[in-house]
């Protein structure tokens, strides 16, 4: 298992008096091929860390290495890049663009990296949306499809540029156990079949039991990291 | 790079198409503010066109006078200057009127590029006819050279200038004057000066009426007729210059004064005021121009900023994907141009349909049927479009910087 993404000592507060802790003393590693979640009650942090992890917001100290390379104090253009070329996001809320058919909100990443060009990312995100059993619903825009039908498309959209880390926030919170349980699996093959990492911010413990690696949180701490893969050969 | 742009053209046209009655309220203001703007400019630019083209036509272009601004001191002042000394039987030397040595002026002026000279003699006579009289002041000329330097001919009702080389004693006057001693083409009218006497003279030549070259009280004569019946043989005392780019007037003016001494005046010197005037014209104009652009770009600030309000969701959704700041602010700003641009095209047809009807209209002015000048050139519709992008765009980068800015943790927070 290779250490894709690693944090160190990470500390996030807000300016205030005393300054509000959202998060501190984090060390952890998220690694390909593993399904990783980040659990805890809600205000624990664990959203915070993860808009840390996704680079969407800066540390207030530590580190956090991707592939070894420190990128907390990379410039805004750089993270941006960073997380078009890498990174995938799946939210809670499938936040798709309301004016964009299923298509045209996958090939969005695509056209921005600008790595393809038109006529293959249309193919991509066809492809991409056909696995994700959304075959015939491409050109429907977000408001004529349902919940879980969303869901899939954000996922199709963040595989949009074959990132190395997915990054989930509640990625099933509003779905029901059926299309939650799709949901996990299509995660859970993406880090083991396609060797990606996958972290996602979950409260559910049904979900969180199913990952490989646990990470559990408590005012803003790491209170401990299961690996569930041990368990499991033990 | 043209592909991205092209890409974020189209998220940008995608959030306008959903927004069509602002869009079409922002546009419409945009497309009123410069089709106003054109009609507007165009009549009055038109009209100062118009105006400065008549202020230049109406003499030639530098007029040399025989008067000097500073005259030559008396012999008497030569001679001793700052000395203080008495001199008795002393006389005021009376100098010729006249232009000196004109003929190396006429040469002089003829040498510059695009410049002709015409000499004349100006003088007071009074016609006569039955119990009538009326004041004259007759300008001498050679028709040859004169109708090249002024638009006289176009302004003459009846005959020709050159007719005044063909007919013994002819003479031009103005309708008016003809009139009022109830005479008309080919009558005699009696030409009385103080120095030589009454002639008969011959009209050859009427002007029409209202016409700035020939007031209700002068009139053309061969230059030769003039400094016979003034008795001021081989005298004259203006030139005229025509110039091919009037706008050099100034410039030669002062070069012929300084090297002849003679007062040398442009037209825009002889018109200053009415330029000054027009300075102050156009200074209303384009304030009220520039306000009717400004209140149309307050639309364009409002669609945007509401663009903005609205779309803080998406915009924190491409910022995590991995748009930069700078995407969000380009796609805002695109928005406000794209309106601005829409708005521009309207508000040329919709200038362009005003100039029309403007143009069509037909006014009755001293018996000439006359159309309102209008200035229909490119550079109106240029200055149109430039101004309502530049105010379209900072309308539309006051909000879309404020999109750059959203910061996606924020929005994300507060959405779950």
């Amino acid at each position: 298992m290779s250490s894709l993404l690693e944090a160190r000592s990470l500390r996030r507060q807000l300016p205030g008096d005393p300054p509000i802790q959202l998060v501190r003393d984090i060390n952890l590693t998220i690694e390909r091929g593993s399904f990783t979640t980040i659990v805890g009650p809600s205000g624990c942090g664990k959203s915070s860390l993860l808009y840390l992890l996704s680079l969407l917001d800066r540390p207030t100290s530590g580190e956090l290495l991707f592939e070894g390379r420190e990128v907390s104090n990379l410039s805004g253009d750089e993270r941006a890049q960073l997380r078009l070329a890498r990174f995938g996001f799946v939210f809670q809320f499938h936040f798709l663009l309301p004016e964009f058919s299923a298509l045209e909100n996958v090939m969005l990443p695509m056209r921005r990296l600008a790595r393809l060009n038109y006529d293959a990312s249309r193919e991509r995100a066809m492809h991409l949306l056909a696995t994700m059993g959304l075959a015939g619903k491409e050109n429907k825009t977000p408001d004529r499809l349902s919940g879980g039908e969303r869901q899939r498309v954000a996922i199709a959209r963040a595989l949009a540029n074959d990132p190395v880390l997915i990054l989930g926030d509640e990625p099933t919170g509003n779905l029901d156990s059926h299309n939650s349980a799709n949901v996990v699996e299509t995660l859970r093959a993406l880090a083991h079949e396609e060797n990606r990492a996958v972290a996602c911010v979950t409260h559910d413990l049904e979900i969180a039991e199913l990952s490989d690696v646990r990470i559990e949180m408590l005012d803003g701490r790491v209170e401990r990291i299961v690996d569930q893969r041990k368990k499991s050969k033990a | 790079m043209i592909g991205r742009t092209g890409f974020l053209l189209g998220i940008a046209l995608r959030h306008l198409s959903r927004r069509q009655r602002q869009t079409i309220v922002a546009v419409s203001g945009v497309a009123v503010g410069v089709g106003f703007f054109l009609a507007v400019s165009a009549l009055m630019v038109g009209s100062q066109n118009d105006f400065i083209r008549q202020l230049i036509d109406a003499a030639p272009h530098v007029i040399i006078s025989d008067e000097l601004r500073s005259p030559s001191p008396q012999p008497g002042q030569r001679e001793f200057g700052d000395g203080a000394v008495e001199l008795h039987g002393y006389k005021v030397r009376t100098e010729v009127r006249g232009i000196k040595d004109w003929q190396a002026i006429m040469t002089a002026a003829n040498e510059m590029p695009g410049a002709i000279a015409s000499p004349s003699l100006t003088g007071g006579v009074t016609l006569r006819l039955g119990g009538h009289e009326e004041p004259l002041a007759i300008v001498g000329v050679e028709p040859e050279i004169e109708a090249k330097i002024s638009t006289i001919d176009e302004k003459l009702r009846a005959g020709h200038l050159r007719d005044l080389e063909t007919v013994q004693g002819g003479i031009i006057i103005g309708e008016e004057l003809a009139q009022r001693l109830s005479v008309n083409m080919g009558d005699i009218v009696a030409a009385t000066s103080s120095t030589a006497g009454t002639r008969s003279m011959r009209i050859v030549g009427l002007a029409k009426r209202g016409q700035a070259q020939i007031s209700s009280s002068s009139g053309y004569v061969l230059l030769r007729e003039a400094q016979s019946m003034l008795g001021r043989p081989f005298i004259i005392n203006r030139i005229g210059i025509r110039l091919d780019d009037p706008y050099a007037a100034e410039e030669v003016a002062a070069r012929l004064e300084k090297r002849f001494g003679y007062k040398a005046e442009s037209w825009q010197e002889r018109s200053a005021e009415f330029l000054s005037l027009l300075v102050t014209r156009n200074v209303i104009m384009y304030s009220v121009v520039s306000a009717i652009l400004l209140v149309a770009s307050f639309g364009i600030y409002t669609v945007v900023s509401n663009s903005v309000a609205d779309k803080r969701r998406d915009i924190a959704i491409l910022r995590s994907i991995g748009f930069s700041e700078g995407d969000l602010q380009f796609i805002f700003v695109m928005e406000g141009i794209i309106l601005a641009l829409i708005g521009v095209l309207f508000g040329w047809m919709l200038g362009y349909g005003l100039m029309e009807i403007l143009g069509s209209l037909d006014f009755s002015i001293g018996g000439e049927t006359e159309h309102i000048p209008l200035d229909r050139t490119p550079r109106q519709y240029a200055i149109a479009a430039v101004a309502s992008l530049i105010a379209g765009s900072i309308a539309a980068w006051l909000p879309a910087r404020k999109a750059s800015r959203v910061d996606p943790v924020d929005i994300l927070r507060g959405a779950i």
